[in-house]
């Protein structure tokens, strides 16, 4: 009972800051609220005993692809009614974008059901000592081995990506090497040269 | 399982709490007690005894981005690695060639940034 009570306080939290992130007017504003929704569909994975994936959740997504966030929405260099302008005129892109997500939602769970889930069933709860890191575990690796490779190749996609698109070397730039510093020797920096003396005229 | 978790809840119960009283209590106090009317200089961006300069987002170098996103996928890369050191017992060999393989593919990866230069800042 008490499980159920909670789902429905998360819930709504988690509907109320989702509005909050497309009603915002400060870009940073929708990032934190984001981050708000982050945490309380962490609070539901809890609720379903998914306690490894509801940490996570919170590591991964809040502390690191928020604080991404976050950079992209500071380094845009926000004018806010230059943003606005543009709103109206690309409208359309994104109501066929969200139309399209919608379909493809339906579809599958149009095609699959709920994925063998037995919604009537109601809340089990797993004995005091179950780990859901354990079960995660046995399962990831060895039935889901090729879409764990999958996920290996998409990071290293990622990487080869984020490094093309903002790697850039600057020619000309005066920097310190600091090992070749250490490994001059004197006779590279400073010549003794024999001068005859002059006569005195 | 869940009841290992009560603690955290009723952790989060008492913050939202304290969270409130302490908003409401401000508030409350403040409507009664503040001077009016407010000067308008109190409510102005106070920068060392100066109007601020400008506004205070700036364009930054977007070399901080390309370490951060270094960053996520290697934090990610740590992500996997922990449910497979919980199990390891559990599927024994087999989870031992998938984790290889899975880390060798990143390890491409990390060389790749490495010989780019990705790393270096200067």
């Amino acid at each position: 009972m008490l499980v159920e009570i909670l789902f429905y306080i998360f819930a709504t939290l988690l509907v109320a800051g989702a509005l909050g992130v497309i009603t915002a007017r400060n870009p940073v504003y929708s990032v934190l609220f984001l981050v708000f929704c982050f945490v309380n569909s962490a609070a539901i994975w809890l609720l379903v005993e998914a306690e490894f994936l509801a940490i996570v959740l919170v590591l991964v997504y809040v502390g690191a692809v928020m604080v991404l966030f976050l950079f992209v929405v500071m380094m845009l260099d926000i004018n806010l009614a230059e943003i606005r302008q543009g709103f109206t005129r690309f409208a359309w892109l994104g109501w066929i974008t969200a139309l399209a997500v919608i379909a493809e939602i339906t579809g599958v769970i149009w095609r699959n059901g709920l994925g063998g889930v037995d919604v009537g069933r109601g809340f089990v709860s797993e004995p005091a000592n179950y780990s859901n890191t354990l079960e995660l575990g046995r399962v990831l690796y060895t039935h889901y081995a090729y879409p764990f490779e999958l996920a290996a190749v998409l990071l290293v996609v990622a990487i080869v990506a984020a490094i093309a698109l903002t790697l850039r070397r600057r020619p000309g730039l005066k920097v310190q090497d600091i090992s070749r510093q250490v490994a001059v020797r004197a006779e590279d920096r400073l010549r003794v040269v024999k001068v005859s003396a002059e006569k005195r005229s | 399982m869940l009841n290992n978790y009560l603690p955290i809840l009723i952790f989060l119960a008492i913050a939202t709490a304290v969270a409130l009283v302490l908003l409401t209590l401000g508030s409350t106090i403040g409507r009664f007690f503040a001077r009016e009317p407010a000067d308008r200089d109190k409510l102005s961006a106070y920068e060392c005894g100066f109007e601020a300069f400008e506004d205070s987002r700036m364009k930054f170098d977007v070399r901080y981005y390309l370490v951060a996103i270094l960053f996520i996928v290697f934090d990610l890369e740590i992500v996997f690695l922990f449910p497979w050191a919980v199990a390891l017992g559990d599927i024994g060999v087999a989870g031992l060639i998938a984790m290889v393989v899975f880390l060798g593919i990143l390890t491409v990866g990390f060389i790749y940034e490495w010989k780019k230069g990705a790393l270096e800042w200067d």
